[in-house]
């Protein structure tokens, strides 16, 4: 028992020492803070926040009861030049109703070392803007004086907002690192919230409560006529603050990395969700909890629900449209047709409509719950058991826990042989369970007509198939003249038709020759452009003087000729997020190449057939030779979608020994 | 009974508008020629510019524009700029369905009005207005119709009746209307090979109609400014943000410019200018002033924009510079002007056109042509440019954003137009000396220096102050041809006084050689492979361009396994063309040891169309050689 009051103390002593060390209060920046040339811990850093403290607390008004007010006091120091950006702060906020936010900034000061005295410029009101972004937003920003290498700058700004149910969000790391970073709730007992924190670091957390009292004028009624002044009865009311004060010390800058999700999934925070309010002499009222619960109130909305049940003024139409289709199959396919190709999305997200699904319809443009709501509906007309699924886009980030704010997007699920067909109308080249890739983002939530919801996966299952196949004749001039056929399916295919359907042919020839080490391209057939049913496919013929070497009488050549893979992905030495995807890919080869007269094969490359542990990748590689022909089949697959980072460098090594083999040469000689 | 026969008028319009089938809309009435590689159809663009007084000019805009797909949707163009000066008195649109029938009507407040402050600008008061219009079919047909008036009468907009790629014009219209009293003029440029007709062209009255251009496709090495039609137009007397000029030539301008917007820009307090007196000290020569002056300046201050009212023209006082440590081109530039005055050191403040590709001011056309400022030091019979929107630039160093182009000097006694810097192609120089080695398995060890100058230390200098990532990503994508790549250490020496950057590098990477059975192959070029893109054109129709020339010097000496003997290695190669000479050279030292050299060297020039294919040709060689494989034979 002793040791463990032992270990109390000290942790308590160390915690008081250091937070002693540096005086977190504006106006009191040190020498020795200003003297520093390099971050002590990241000596890349440009900036570095040197505290950080915020609050947020809720504010009593007379006229519209409790509003949110978040105060943040920063100090950042700058190191280098490239730093400076932090020296710039930008605030938006709402403005687009009668009850607007507002912000303030104030404290303002650098701080700079001149012949070894501290100087102060103040931030006045010309480095001080406010900017009106359009009807609903506007910006303030503020631009710090005299910043010079070395500055340290402290700000503090205050947030005011009406809106208790959008809780502020407290980041604990940036893109540079944080010293210390603080950040305290005190929320009256009338508001609870669900707290729900992101990332790898774990701030500590020290609770406690406070007592409150607002005063409440009520101006009495009846007062006389003729009384100078008018009446009011003084009420005191008191309650109890939770407070929960909540810290971090020397946060690591977030790193940039490629073929990550989102960076936001990973950065630790901290949100607020309101599930209940219960202010005195009045009912309980209960928001989101659960995701049932989330579900409910989404579902119960007027934008939503009720929007979902309107079917008069589609039915005409898809009973005639209906009319001779035999399978469900292709009714359905049907129905998705007609909404892709008479109601444009207007490209904004969100998960309620906007002006209504019977105006979108009439109008044919709509956003994406007007758009996938009217799918669903004509769905349900048809007979058929869909549903809406409520999803987060991968701009979005992951909905970690239960939130309304957590979705931004709505889809289609319809029930097609025992089994869940996902269909997004948003995107004209989509197919059935062929999402457009924002929508692929871990698990959605599919809404029943009872207003029940079970959670649904986003991720596909499907394999997005690349077949090549390519026939070779070599001539002993070094010349490769050949001809390729190539198919892609699902995933492969939406993405070739988003990208290349519109591109001016010649400029699409251009860009694949070069693409493909200047090869001159003929006879350029593409078929199924807008068969999305079946894989699109590209057949030409081909010819290249540079995929060959002719050393020494010799000839050198690697049978995927362009084709092979050159780079490998994963550039960087180590990971930190995981690895994503997208969907699982196939992508196979078969080639026949024949050699020119007079010579024979000296070497070929070794068959292989290799995958990474726990079947993420696999890739095979088969050769062989008969008389003047070589045959190579090739098959590389992805069968995970995330890959956690710890299995990064196998997955990179994995990716090397492929590339290593696609570019491996065979070896002819004259005979 | 007089009012009957006018509201008779007034309501047969109506009723014509509210029908609004117009069958000159059909998108089948436009010709296949037009249509071809086009993604929309320019039927009609008419501007009419109506310049009614020294302080007032309306632009009016009609555009009927047909979007075949979706690539197509940036020719319709709606949008318009507004601030203190200058307001959107109208603006509509209408879309009409590929037969011609109406579709929608779109008034001014259904346009989105948005605040025009982008990445690089932290605060402007300019804002513009917007249409934002999903299509609901293809193709479909944009009546846009919008009124400008503004004060800013020395800001006539430049026609471009050709003004995006892919786009076919069936007819393009300006009408200029003015009092003969203004002085005004104009220049034409690139009109040849295409169809423009000058309707009008009298004392009060200008009038072009472009017709029947085909669709441009983008080609690379395209010199732009060069190819494509434009007119440009001036006032002698006009007005910019509320000041009156009257100006005929750059000599006027710059006077005006001098005396209006610069004077009593440029006070300082008196403790700065003591400062400035202390820093400078003995030295008289004016340059070695200047520079340190320069170097006060970058380390006191950042590139901050923020654009208010006359902000687009006149620079922030000198003193608020001081005081706040930031500003914008105009004000870091006059600011910098202020300093060198404290110590008598004359400078002038020059206005530009600003891009990589280079673009001039033309010297016998006044109108306002600039979008960046530099300061400008006379040297002698020469002059030094500094840019002073940077903290790292050395003195004088101009890069590829302001060199080589005519420029506005405004001097006190009027405006001038010089010629900035021009980067010799032989002084854009990178010279790499190292050495690497591979191991028996083909594993590759080395390490390289690189000394960049001339306009090539600019894409280098920058190097320096990235963060680690990218600078290991910028590394990783120089040396692409050697996989498995690892940076084991990087050292740069900025040289600023001589502009020249120094690259030190280390690097590893497993497997560079590349073994089957006894033999090993690799390119013995790995450090400075060739890889700018010729890409071959069909049916080119511009000219092309090589901005700027370059010299690259290699030295590189490589060591060989010692289980390895050389089987074969790559002749010599020697190729000389009009656009360049390349040149490569294989020494075998000894048994271990082989010396590879390299040069290539690429002209600046300007060619026709039909040396373009003679130009790729000639790259191909070039890369073809860079990637010279040598075989090793592993020894008995």
């Amino acid at each position: 028992m002793k040791t463990t009051t032992l270990l109390s103390t000290f942790f308590l002593m160390v915690f008081v020492l250091t937070t002693n060390a540096q005086e977190f209060k504006l106006g009191k920046v040190s020498m020795a803070e200003l003297k520093e040339k390099v971050h002590p811990k990241d000596s890349t850093a440009t900036a570095a926040v040197l505290y950080e403290k915020g609050k947020t607390f809720f504010e009593y008004k007379q006229d519209y009861g409790f509003q949110l007010c978040t105060e943040v006091e920063v100090r950042i120091k700058m190191y280098k030049k490239e730093g400076f950006e932090y020296g710039n702060k930008m605030i938006s906020y709402y403005t687009g109703s009668s009850y607007n936010e507002s912000v303030r900034f104030a404290n303002a000061v650098t701080y700079n070392l001149v012949n070894g005295n501290i100087e102060e410029t103040k931030l006045k009101s010309e480095g001080e803007f406010v900017e009106k972004v359009n009807e609903n937003w506007e910006r303030k920003k503020i631009t710090m004086p005299n910043l010079k290498e070395g500055s340290v700058i402290e700000y503090k700004y205050v947030i005011k907002s009406p809106y208790v149910s959008t809780f502020p969000e407290w980041n604990f790391q940036a893109t540079i690192p944080i010293n210390y970073t603080e950040y305290t709730t005190n929320i009256p007992e009338y508001y609870n919230y669900k707290v729900y924190k992101k990332g790898y670091l774990i701030p500590k957390e020290v609770k406690k409560q406070l007592y409150q009292s607002i005063v409440l004028n009520t101006k009495i009624a009846g007062a006389m006529v003729g009384q100078r002044q008018p009446m009011f009865s003084a009420e005191t009311i008191k309650y109890t603050d939770n407070q929960v004060v909540y810290s971090l010390e020397n946060v690591p800058a977030i790193k940039l990395e490629a073929y990550v999700n989102s960076l936001n999934n990973y950065t630790t925070s901290l949100q607020h969700e309101l599930s209940s309010k219960k202010m005195p002499n009045s009912l309980p009222e209960f928001f989101s909890e659960s995701w049932e619960d989330v579900v409910k109130v989404i579902y119960e909305s007027d934008n939503f629900g009720t929007e979902l049940k309107k079917e008069s003024f589609f039915e005409g139409d898809i009973d005639k449209l209906l009319v001779g289709i035999p399978t469900k199959e292709e009714r359905i396919i049907a129905i998705f047709d007609y909404v892709k190709n008479n109601i444009k999305w207007d490209g904004s997200e969100g998960i309620y409509c906007a002006k209504g699904v019977k105006k979108a319809y009439q109008e044919r443009v709509g956003n994406v719950a007007e758009i996938n709501l009217i799918l669903t509906a004509m769905l349900r007309h048809a007979g058929y058991d869909a549903n809406p699924v409520l999803v987060s886009t991968r701009s979005n980030g992951i909905a970690l826990f239960p939130s309304r704010a957590a979705f931004n997007y709505i889809i289609a699920a319809v029930v097609f042989e025992n089994d869940l067909m996902l269909l997004d109308a948003t995107e004209k080249y989509s197919m059935p369970n062929v999402l457009p890739f924002r929508d692929l983002n871990w698990l959605g939530r599919l809404i029943r007509k009872d207003g029940t919801s079970v959670a649904v996966d986003l991720t596909p299952k499907a394999v997005s198939k690349e077949n090549t196949n390519m026939n070779l004749v070599l001539s002993s001039d070094g010349v490769v003249e050949g001809k390729i056929r190539r198919q892609l399916d699902n995933h492969e295919a939406l993405y070739f038709r988003q990208k290349n359907l519109l591109t001016n042919k010649d400029s699409y020839l251009e860009s694949l020759e070069n693409e493909n080490n200047n090869i001159e391209i003929n006879d350029y057939v593409r078929d199924f452009e807008l068969n999305l049913s079946k894989p699109i496919m590209e057949t030409y013929s081909f010819k290249s003087s540079k995929a060959v070497e002719i050393i020494n009488g010799k000839i050198y050549i690697s049978p995927m000729l362009f084709l092979a893979t050159k780079e490998n992905p994963f550039k960087q030495e180590v990971r930190e997020y995981p690895i994503d995807f997208g969907y699982p890919t196939e992508s196979t080869y078969s080639i026949n190449l024949e050699i020119p007269d007079g010579y024979a094969v000296e070497s070929l490359p070794k068959t292989m057939n290799i995958a990474t542990g726990e079947n993420v990748g696999a890739f095979k590689y088969n050769i062989i030779n008969q008389g003047n022909r070589i045959r190579v089949s090739i098959t590389g697959s992805i069968n995970e979608v995330v890959v956690p980072s710890d299995f990064y460098q196998s997955l990179k090594d994995f990716f090397q020994q492929m590339i290593d083999k696609e570019n491996e040469k065979i070896v002819l000689v004259k005979v | 009974m007089k009012i009957k026969p006018l509201l008779l008028i007034i309501f047969i319009s109506i009723t014509f508008t509210i029908k609004a089938q117009k069958s000159e809309y059909a998108t089948l009435l436009i010709s296949d020629s037009l249509k071809e590689n086009a993604n929309a159809i320019v039927r009609l663009s008419q501007i009419d510019i109506t310049i009614s007084s020294q302080r007032s000019m309306t632009i009016g805009k009609k555009r009927v524009i047909t979007i075949l797909n979706e690539k197509g949707l940036s020719a319709i163009d709606a949008v318009e700029n507004y601030n203190k000066k200058t307001s959107v008195k109208n603006i509509e649109a209408l879309v009409f369905d590929s037969f011609g029938n109406e579709i929608k009507k779109i008034k001014r407040k259904d346009f989105k009005d948005q605040s025009a402050v982008d990445g690089s600008t932290l605060f402007s008061d300019s804002r513009y207005v917007y249409l934002d219009y999903t299509p609901i079919q293809y193709p479909f047909t944009v009546v846009y119709e919008s009124e400008i008036e503004t004060s800013n009468t020395a800001l006539i907009p430049q026609w471009l009746p050709l003004n995006n790629y892919f786009v076919g014009i069936e007819k393009s219209i300006l009408n200029v209307n003015y009092p003969d009293n203004l002085g005004f003029k104009k220049k034409e440029f690139n009109f040849s090979g295409f169809n423009i007709q000058k309707t009008i062209d009298t004392s009060t009255k200008l009038s072009y109609t472009a017709t029947n251009i085909v669709s441009q496709k983008l080609e690379n090495y395209s010199p732009i400014s060069i190819v494509f039609p434009k007119v440009m137009m001036g006032l002698e007397h006009f007005n910019l943000e509320g000041e009156d000029g009257s100006v005929k030539n750059w000599k006027e301008y710059g006077n005006w410019f001098f005396e209006k917007i610069l004077l009593g820009t440029t006070e300082l307090g008196e403790e700065t200018k003591a400062k400035i007196k202390t820093l400078v000290g003995k030295e008289t020569d004016p340059i070695s002033k200047a520079k340190i002056v320069y170097k006060y300046m970058q380390e006191k201050t950042r590139y901050v924009s923020v654009q208010v009212g006359i902000g687009g023209f006149k620079p922030m006082l000198a003193m608020d510079v001081d005081r706040l440590g930031y500003g914008d081109c105009k004000a870091l530039s006059n600011y910098t002007r202020a300093l060198l005055s404290v110590v008598d050191v004359p400078s002038y403040y020059t206005e530009l056109y600003g891009s990589n590709d280079k673009m001039d001011i033309q010297s016998d056309f006044f109108s306002i042509q600039g979008n960046h400022v530099i300061l400008c030091i006379p040297n002698k019979e020469n002059y030094i440019w500094l840019e002073c929107t940077s903290q790292d630039d050395p003195f004088g160093y101009q890069g590829t954003f302001t060199d080589d182009r005519n420029v506005l000097v405004i001097k006190p006694e009027g405006g001038e137009i010089v010629r900035t810097k021009l980067y010799e192609d032989s002084g854009n120089t990178q010279i790499s000396s190292g050495t690497y080695s591979l191991s028996k398995e083909g594993d590759f060890s080395g390490k390289i220096t690189i000394v960049s100058e001339g306009s090539q230390y600019n894409q280098k200098a920058v190097l320096e102050n990235l963060p680690p990532t990218e600078r290991e990503a910028h590394y990783k994508k120089y040396w692409a041809n050697i996989s498995n790549l690892k940076i084991n250490n990087i050292a740069f020496s900025n040289d600023k006084e001589n502009v020249r950057l120094t690259e030190k590098t280390e690097i590893n990477a497993v497997n560079y050689g590349n073994i089957s059975g006894d033999k090993m192959m690799f390119a013995l070029n790995a450090y400075n492979q060739y890889t700018e893109n010729v890409k071959r054109i069909r049916n080119r129709k511009n000219p092309f361009e090589i901005q700027r020339g370059f010299s690259d010097t290699d030295e590189i000496t490589i060591v060989l396994p010692q289980e390895f003997t050389i089987e074969f290695l790559p002749s010599n190669f020697d190729l000389k063309s009009k656009f360049g000479d390349y040149k490569t050279e294989f020494i075998k030292k000894d048994n271990g040891t082989i010396i590879y050299k390299r040069n290539l060297f690429i002209k600046k020039g300007f060619y026709s169309k039909t040396d373009y294919d003679e130009y790729r040709l000639f790259i191909e060689q070039v890369s073809k050689n860079d990637n010279a494989k040598t075989i090793l034979t592993k020894k008995l």
